[in-house]
């Protein structure tokens, strides 16, 4: 028993040794981010961290920022969630309670993000999240001062603009590519949380822009033989395959259709055209790619080769999703711009001002949040055409939601 | 087993709880007391499958597709009919045992491995039929699941007092499972266990037994789902798919299906080895998987089963097919 007790008491002491009281520095302001910079999720999760980072240096090196009087600079706390809700929830436990940061990014993950929000809320911590799919609890209620995500902030578009700009993007650039206008699309999609999201609004984007679409293909998440999918697919005889939404999963399911002869071209979500060309890809038939919201490969927006040139150098590595940073990266220029406006690092008045602003960011000279506090800005499309020429367009999102 | 050995055994468990409890003493970090009721809903769900696993015999790769019933049914409650936690538990642990009885009535008609498949196979039909169960389920976001927790007027939702409910719960667990291994229905679980065909030679309806002892562990994996539902506050398919069952199975495996400390040690280490170590999901993998098979192979107890063995013999000096007797119930000694 004695040996129980002695094995029982140094394990409550090594618990106990998690333990450490929260640091604040007079001058420093921290804010924290959640991403998933191991597991399933890391090709996105890890462009939070770096696309904040930058920021939290530019302004740094700035000389930092002055509110009241005072200049702070910004200190970046990163948790890595491991793809694992527990974990994530475990973060924002620490960097709400332990770390007290003032703000949270993260995460790239919906479900993820939805519970993080039961805390950085009764917490009254500003949180950005670039989930579209937020959209489903941010509403005129939940937001209004004393809702419960009154400091909820979504920095990704609504998923009708989203989807609006990059099926007209992807239309506008195939047409010539085809030589005909395309007609009839089939969308192959993840089947999680996401992608039925994601794909309800791709679905009445097209149909908007006059497209006809036979059917929505679901495939499991983890899926690597895309075949049934693509026989299915082909079937249908489309002028578009729309591979929806994780980059990784469409980069394997692309060499299966080409080989296939699935369809006349093809759109991939969420690839960006520096990873086609990085891996030497081509193909026979026109391919669109989209990127969320900006291209690093090749670019239509004059202030992305300048932004992706720094945050390459900060020595982020290309991915798939490289430009997810920019959902995180403008919005911590946002918040400064938020709190020198407020003259204060209070909550509210802090939520007041993101409201009224118009920041000038790399993905737009004029980001704004809308009454539900929510972004709005086009998303770029590149298309490679057979023989390897890429070419990029940011159609601006429509105005309304398709009514169907 | 005499009362008072029987008394004995539960002991060191509770002492240890004891002091979990006493965590909060020590001021530990939130991140320590968020992981550490997560690790706790899982032990409270390990038990049951120890009563299933360890006493039974039978090994189910989907227990988490019971945990999920349990959550699912506190969060569809809570938002359609405004039910709260407390009324939650006792509904939820009875959906999660009537689901396990629907699964088990056809899968235990075949046994070993087959069971083993049929059970991974109900696990993912569940997770296929959450996340298309459009609004109702909440489809593949999941369900937000609101309300306070309170408990005599006090609001349970602070992390602290959170973390000493989920001890309490496991306690409770604990002491339920220590009761079902000591009673004469875990005597009969044990035989089954054992000889399958010399049980039923005896008059004890095995199949019965078996469909029982998945639907008590039912009840256990439905208390978990409602504490994790109400901490996270979201909860979604995901959650309770194929890869947490299989972390349900290593957990208890690694920890020792047949003693009373072993589904607390398998929850305790397999939440915190990562957190320890700063280990990746990837080399978190690696190093569960040389661990099930360093205890496969090593440590058919499990940890606990090893670390009691090897203290008895290295202060007591009894040889080891006696530390070994002395470190399981045996029927032998009932």
């Amino acid at each position: 028993m004695k040996t129980v007790l002695k094995l029982a008491a140094s394990a409550a002491l090594c618990l106990g040794a998690f333990a450490h009281p929260a640091f604040a520095e007079d001058n420093i302001v921290k804010i924290g981010v959640v991403a998933a910079e191991s597991g399933s999720f890391v090709s996105a999760g890890h462009t939070l961290p770096a696309g904040v980072g930058l920021a939290v240096k530019q302004i740094n090196d700035a000389g930092g920022f002055k509110v009241g009087g005072k200049t702070y600079k910004l200190e970046m706390v990163k948790r890595d969630d491991r793809t694992d809700i527990a974990t994530a929830i475990a973060a924002t436990q620490e960097l709400v309670r332990d770390v007290k940061v003032q703000a949270i990014f993260g995460s790239e993950t919906h479900d993820f993000t939805l519970a993080m929000a039961k805390i950085t809320q009764p917490a009254k911590i500003i949180h950005f999240a670039g989930n579209s799919t937020l959209a489903k609890i941010l509403n005129p209620d939940s937001v209004k001062p004393g809702g419960e995500d009154h400091y909820l902030f979504q920095s990704e578009p609504q998923e009708f603009q989203r989807s609006g700009s990059t099926a007209r993007g992807v239309l506008s650039l195939l047409e010539p590519l085809l030589g005909f206008k395309p007609k009839k699309s089939v969308m192959i999609v993840g089947n999680d949380a996401t992608g039925q999201f994601l794909s309800s609004y791709y679905y009445k984007a097209l149909k908007a822009e006059g497209q006809d679409v036979p059917d929505i293909i679901f495939y499991p998440p983890d899926t690597t033989d895309f075949s049934p999918f693509l026989t299915r697919a082909k079937s249908l005889n489309p002028d578009i395959i729309h591979f929806w939404y994780n980059g990784d999963s469409t980069l394997t399911a692309l060499p299966q259709a080409l080989e296939l002869g699935a369809a006349k071209s093809y759109f991939l979500f969420g690839v960006d055209p520096g990873i086609w060309k990085e891996k030497q890809l081509s193909a026979d038939v026109p391919v669109a790619m989209s990127c969320v919201p900006v291209c690093w490969g090749e670019s239509s927006n004059p202030k992305a080769k300048a932004y992706f040139d720094a945050y390459f150098a900060a020595g982020a590595p290309h991915g798939v999703t490289s430009s997810v940073s920019l959902l995180y990266h403008d919005y911590v220029h946002f918040l400064v711009e938020a709190w020198q406006k407020a003259d204060s690092f209070d909550p509210d008045k802090t939520v007041e001002a993101l409201l009224n602003l118009h920041h000038q960011g790399v993905v737009s000279d004029d980001l704004t949040f809308n009454p539900t506090h929510q972004v709005t800005h086009a998303t770029e499309v590149c298309a490679a055409a057979p023989g390897g020429a890429i070419s990029c367009a940011m159609q601006q999102p429509p105005a309304e939601a398709p009514k169907s | 087993m005499k009362t008072g050995n029987a008394l004995r055994s539960l002991l060191p468990v509770l002492v240890i709880l004891a002091l979990i409890a006493a965590v909060p003493l020590f001021s530990p970090s939130n991140r320590f007391l968020s992981l550490a009721i997560s690790a706790g809903t899982n032990v409270i769900a390990l038990y049951g499958l120890s009563v299933l696993f360890g006493q039974t015999g039978i090994l189910s790769m989907g227990h988490a597709a019971l945990v999920g019933v349990g959550a699912y049914a506190a969060a569809i409650l809570a938002r359609d009919f405004g039910v709260g936690f407390w009324t939650a538990l006792p509904v939820a642990a009875l959906a999660s045992a009537v689901f396990a009885m629907i699964v088990g009535i056809p899968s235990l008609r075949v046994g070993g491995h087959h069971f083993v498949i049929m059970t991974f196979a109900f696990g993912q039909l569940l997770a296929i039929v959450l996340t298309n169960g459009g609004d109702y389920t909440g489809a593949a976001t999941g369900l937000d699941i609101a309300g306070p927790v309170t408990l005599f007027g006090a609001d349970m939702s602070d992390l602290t007092r959170y973390y000493l409910m989920v001890v309490a719960f496991v306690t409770a667990a604990a002491v339920a499972s220590w009761a079902i291994i000591h009673s004469s229905y875990g005597r009969t679980l044990r035989a089954i266990r054992e000889n399958e065909k010399l049980a039923a030679s005896l008059g004890i309806n095995v199949g019965r037994h078996k469909i029982g002892a998945f639907v008590v562990s039912g009840v256990f994996a439905g208390i978990s789902g409602v504490l994790l539902a109400y901490f996270l506050g979201h909860i979604s398919p995901s959650q309770f798919s194929s890869f947490p069952s299989i972390y349900l199975a290593l957990m208890v495996m690694i920890g020792g299906a047949r003693l009373i400390e072993g589904p607390l040690a398998g929850g305790i280490l397999v939440a915190f080895l990562p957190e320890v170590l700063n280990l990746d999901p990837v080399q978190s993998r690696i190093v569960y998987g040389v661990c099930l098979i360093a205890v496969i192979m090593l440590l058919p107890d499990g940890l606990i089963g090893g670390i009691v063995r090897a203290l008895r013999v290295a202060f007591s000096g009894k040889p080891k097919q006696e530390a070994e007797r002395d470190a399981a119930p045996s029927e032998a000694r009932q």
